[in-house]
């Protein structure tokens, strides 16, 4: 069968709020069945290195899957359940690890990408994250941020260009 | 149209955008300079995301009337209606597909659009919907306006409806604009000329006699194919897992 002519993307522009974010919620949170919790704190950056205030993030992990915006600074937050280990493929564990597309006026098409814990001791041997070059790896993988509270603080801007850029995913087909 | 254009694109080069394209400047800062990494696709990317929206109702796929005003939008009345497809021709049921669009003046409701433009109290410019069994969606609008934007000198962006898809696949995620056939500004906006040439007719509805219906409205026909594997994928690598 000859395949079907695939649609382009489009960028989402600066009016999506009112129907992507119904709630203009910057924050938000995922997952309440009683596992771990964390938060996760940063900020969507440019290439000037100045906040993106209209950005989306989509997060999906073992424990759902969740949508938020960035405030003016470019700020997000998310609180959520801290993700379980999931398979590759037979026999290989991924690290636990937050699935994040980017949408932003301004992106022609959405930027996958992942955030890792860097006290979490099976992110090393991660088998996605050792198909990044070494010196890369560090811009997937957020920081425990000393903090007060009982739970776990992390921090990872999100830097679509230039110093510190963010490693960004294109996917291959699943092997057979 | 002369400009720069970048080499980065995720996935096909003939059919998307690449992420730096000068004449359309928000790409400058926000494009990635290095190079995507390729990766294989694993459970994460190929699981349904589950976006809790609530019940979704008839309305919701009714702009002309889901303001909460019980008025109706001022405008040409139009049906957009299509199927939502992989690459194969297979149907995506259960697809949730967002609009947003500006009315038939050209002005959004969001707070930072401030064109004196018209705004209409009966619209507010949202919709959603969720695909049938066959893949299929129709929605219920007006036509809207083109509008000027600070993107170059005298810079108006062609009538369009922004699309969100959330695919039974989340690695088959989409959002993108349709267009209409008719509007000459389309081939002066950077956006849609972004897309490689050969992939642009494809963001253009066309106009379906057979979706107009009598005393009421237009319809356009617009169908969706999305790229890469769907949920058969996901399926096929719980089964190679098990």
């Amino acid at each position: 069968m000859s395949a079907l002519p695939v649609t382009p993307s489009q960028t989402v522009g600066p009016f999506f709020h009112d129907c992507l974010l119904r709630e203009d919620r910057c924050d938000a949170k995922l997952g309440d069945e009683g596992g771990v919790q964390l938060h996760l704190e940063g900020r969507v950056i440019d290439g000037d290195g100045a906040g993106v205030p209209d950005a989306v993030l989509e997060v999906s992990h073992t424990a759902g899957f969740v949508r938020l915006g960035t405030d003016a600074e470019g700020r997000f937050s998310l609180s959520t359940t801290r993700p379980k280990r999931v398979e590759l493929d037979r026999g290989t564990m991924q690290a636990p690890h937050l699935s994040v597309a980017v949408f932003a006026r301004g992106l022609m098409n959405h930027l996958f990408t992942r955030i890792y814990f860097e006290d979490e001791p099976s992110t090393e041997s991660d088998p996605m994250l050792r198909l990044v070059p070494e010196a890369r790896r560090t811009t997937l993988i957020a920081r425990r941020a000393p903090d007060e509270r009982l739970t776990p603080l992390y921090r990872l801007d999100i830097v679509l260009q230039g110093a510190g850029e963010t490693v960004f995913f294109d996917f291959r087909s699943p092997a057979r | 149209m002369i400009t720069t254009i970048g080499e980065i694109v995720r996935g096909d080069a003939a059919v998307f955008p690449p992420y730096l394209y000068e004449a359309y400047r928000s790409t400058l800062r926000r494009a990635p300079r290095l190079p995507l990494v390729e990766v294989p696709l694993t459970a994460s990317e190929l699981t349904r995301p589950r976006l809790d929206v609530g019940r979704l109702t008839a309305e919701d796929a009714d702009l002309t009337r889901n303001a909460g005003t019980g008025g109706e939008a001022l405008g040409q009345r139009i049906i957009v209606a299509g199927r939502v497809m992989d690459e194969n021709g297979l149907p995506a049921p259960g697809a949730l597909l967002e609009v947003w669009q500006a009315n038939a003046a050209g002005r959004y409701i969001h707070k930072r659009d401030d064109w004196p433009g018209p705004l209409d109290p009966n619209f507010l410019g949202i919709g959603r919907c969720l695909t049938n069994a066959e893949g299929e969606y129709r929605f219920l609008t007006v036509r809207p306006g083109a509008y000027p934007w600070g993107n170059h000198e005298n810079a108006w962006r062609p009538a369009h409806i922004h699309f969100s898809v959330l695919a039974p696949s989340w690695s088959q995620r989409l959002v993108t604009q349709m267009y209409f056939p008719d509007d000459p500004l389309l081939s002066l906006d950077p956006i849609l000329n972004a897309v490689p040439e050969g992939a642009r007719a494809r963001l253009v509805a066309a106009y379906a006699h057979d979706v107009t219906e009598p005393h009421w409205a237009l319809g356009w026909r617009w169908d969706i194919v999305l790229a890469g594997p769907g949920a058969t994928a996901f399926e096929a690598l719980e089964q190679s897992a098990a």
